[in-house]
């Protein structure tokens, strides 16, 4: 697994998808910020991050997604967090996030959470 | 009272050490008697307390170090974790309230919230010749 890589496409109707690989830690994170933020910039506020290749992730990798949501929202998006690893969840539950994000199994049922 | 298991690592501190820090943690809470339900937290813990260190301890241009000695024994797995930045006392955070920073996207304040429901104790002191102490402790789930 590499220490991070990220990927971003298009998957239809405006709605992008960027794939995460490795960890998102502190060191790792503000690439991750700036790949959201770039989009934003574009007006694509309709976002599926691919979380099945993160096997870390940290407060810092978390913030970055506590950071966007409320700006995909106000602008009629939103950030939908795809396949997370068991890791990943357990830290979202820690941090009460579970309850608070969408998540999703495949790209189709992400797309209709928009 | 004898320990199972005793080492120590120091690094730079730069968040690009944050990986070396995960895997030296790895190794160790591998070998001890921590349930596996709480060895990925507790590594996740000493991370967040690095990275804190690393950014509030010290300045952008500022170089430093950051020692953590880990003692795992029957009872109890102890991380100490020493750097000489500035004086930064994670009881000076509040907890966050998790709705409200969605809400203004405020990111702050997490690791420590993290630390603090992972460990069992989480202790601070501020020694004399610029040292910041934090003392973690995670009590094992079924001690021999």
């Amino acid at each position: 697994m590499p220490d991070f890589a990220i990927q971003t496409k298009e998957v239809g109707n405006g709605v992008y998808m960027i794939k995460v690989e490795g960890f998102l830690d502190a060191h790792t994170f503000e690439e991750m910020e700036t790949t959201i933020n770039n989009l934003f910039n574009d007006n694509s506020f309709q976002i599926i991050v691919d979380l099945s290749g993160v096997d870390y992730i940290s407060s810092a990798g978390a913030g970055v997604f506590i950071g966007a949501i409320g700006t995909a929202q106000e602008n009629q998006g939103n950030i939908v967090l795809m396949k997370p690893t068991q890791n990943v969840m357990e830290v979202f539950d820690l941090l009460g996030l579970s309850q608070l994000f969408s998540f999703a199994e495949d790209v189709p049922s992400a797309v209709k959470m928009f | 009272m004898g320990y199972v298991i005793q080492d120590s690592i120091e690094i730079a501190a730069d968040t690009s050490n944050l990986r070396n820090v995960r895997e030296f943690m790895s190794r160790l809470v591998g070998k001890s008697g921590l349930d596996e339900r709480d060895r990925n937290k507790v590594i996740l813990a000493v991370d967040e307390a690095v990275a804190n260190i690393v950014k509030h301890a010290y300045g952008e241009r500022e170089e430093g170090w950051v020692r953590i000695d880990v003692h795992a024994g029957e009872e109890k797995f102890e991380i100490v974790i020493r750097d000489s930045g500035s004086t930064f006392n994670p009881d000076s955070i509040s907890e966050p309230d998790m709705k409200e920073h969605i809400r203004l996207g405020k990111k702050t304040g997490l690791g420590i919230f993290l630390m603090r429901q992972i460990m069992d104790e989480v202790n601070y002191a501020f020694l004399e010749g610029r040292k910041n102490r934090l003392h973690l402790v995670k009590y094992l789930r079924n001690p021999s």
